[in-house]
């Protein structure tokens, strides 16, 4: 177990290290980041649409994008002299690679929101309504559900040497399921709706906060699981 | 043969439908296309996943076959459905599509057969790696699968789950269609799969 750790730690401060170094992931997210926030903006505005019901939704497009953006150096920046070769020929389980490359896109996408939220919350003018436990929540799991799957696309991706552009289409059509119960679950965050729906607003499981909330668990762990256990067939050479 | 005995199902299942089963109004005889399609979407996609995880264990090439036919043949079916559903929900409810759990489900069942033959198509490199590849998305997408059935069943919609057929001339039309379809269906995988192995051999054997 103690190895596990150690090993998951390496890889971590490696990556975190090289970011460190090099600035280049987080200026980058957070600059797309802004500018979708500032369109979006302008666009409500100039279409006179309640700022309350975009600005929620902006903070998902611009998590999705930026992340997927992160996601690409993830293992982009390993094929510099074939260095995924070496990380795959070190002594360690495939997996815990896998789970040290999620635990650093994690931290990135973290870093992001702790940055865009309140730039969101400032230019569409939200009110959280001191729910900063709900919020801190929905992001956290938004966040894993995303890095989950792009880590191992982007992984896929890298290794068959396929263009970029690929990533976004096969990390979105999979998290599809769980963006909706998400966008759904900041809207009730930030009142843009009430937090019990009926009828057909109860839209895939997300009728209220909570099952909302459930949903995105249930959905984190099911996709986390599997692209933890299907890594390694990835990987293989 | 069995395509013949899926044709002549086809008519009689049309037959029927059309000549003593006949829903009223009209425009909901669609649904004798519009069921048996999204059967087949699904259990296409059940056959993809078998073939996915067949490939991950043998690594023989036999079974990323089937999976490419399987996910050409399911991408049909999957359009058959969202086609006829949006012909339906126009005559029915005056719209072509709505944001509803059920309708936004058979969508996405479309984009990742869609997202599966472009992922296919692109990617370069040897063919075992385009092949594995493939699986795993194979498998990681039917993990949404699910959520297409259940949110048939349980989730308060538009769309209505257990239409009823009163009459045994409309079940056995549709008992005829769903027989029909699955046939095809299956005829369909085993042609493609045929064409790819003749590919496949034509590929490794190049005439002189």
């Amino acid at each position: 177990m103690r190895y596990f750790w150690l090993s998951i730690k390496a890889v971590f401060v490696k990556d975190i290290v090289v970011e460190l170094r090099a600035r280049q992931v987080i200026p980058t997210m957070v600059v797309l980041g802004m500018l979708i926030v500032w369109i979006l903006r302008t666009a409500s505005e100039a279409a006179s649409i309640s700022a309350i019901v975009i600005g929620p939704a902006a903070l998902w497009i611009a998590f999705l994008f930026s992340g997927l953006l992160a996601q690409e150096r993830a293992f982009a920046v390993e094929q510099q002299n074939d260095c995924i070769y070496g990380l795959l020929l070190a002594p360690v389980d495939v997996g815990t690679i896998f789970l040290a490359k999620l635990l650093v896109n994690v931290v990135m996408l973290c870093i992001f929101e702790i940055i865009i939220v309140p730039v969101v919350m400032i230019s569409f003018g939200l009110d959280i309504h001191g729910r900063w436990a709900g919020l801190a929540g929905v992001l956290l799991l938004g966040n894993l559900g995303i890095c989950g799957v792009g880590t191992l696309f982007s992984a896929m991706v890298q290794l068959a040497r396929s263009f970029g552009s690929l990533l976004s289409i096969i990390v979105l059509v999979i998290l599809m399921p769980m963006m909706i119960p998400a966008t759904l679950a900041m809207l009730m965050l930030f009142g843009a709706i009430p937090d019990e729906l009926s009828g057909v607003g109860g839209l895939m499981f997300a009728g209220n906060f909570k099952s909302a909330i459930g949903y995105m668990i249930a959905f984190d762990a099911v996709f986390v699981t599997a692209c933890w256990l299907l890594f390694g067939l990835v990987v293989k050479e | 043969m069995l395509l013949l005995s899926a044709f002549v199902l086809l008519l009689g299942s049309t037959w029927t439908a059309l000549m003593i089963g006949q829903i009223t109004p009209v425009a909901r005889n669609i649904l004798y296309a519009h069921i048996p399609g999204s059967i087949c979407a699904l259990l296409c996609f059940i056959v993809l996943l078998v073939a996915s995880i067949g490939y991950l264990r043998t690594a023989r090439p036999q079974w990323d076959m089937v999976a490419a036919a399987s996910a050409e043949v399911g991408m049909i079916f999957a359009t058959v459905l969202n086609l006829t559903g949006m012909i339906f929900s126009r005559a029915e409810w005056g719209v072509w599509w709505t944001p509803s759990p059920r309708l936004i489900t058979s969508g996405l069942l479309w984009f990742l057969y869609v997202v599966y033959l472009i992922l296919r198509s692109s990617i370069r490199g040897p063919r075992y790696l385009q092949a594995r590849v493939c699986a795993v998305f194979g498998i990681i997408a039917f993990l949404d699968v699910p959520m297409v059935l259940i949110s048939a069943r349980f989730v308060p919609d538009v769309h209505r789950p257990n239409f009823s057929f009163e009459s045994d001339s409309q079940r056995l039309a549709l008992f005829m269609g769903i027989g029909a379809m699955m046939i095809l269906a299956a005829v369909f995988i085993w042609l493609k799969t045929d064409i790819l192995k003749n590919q496949h051999k034509l590929e490794k054997e190049p005439a002189c």
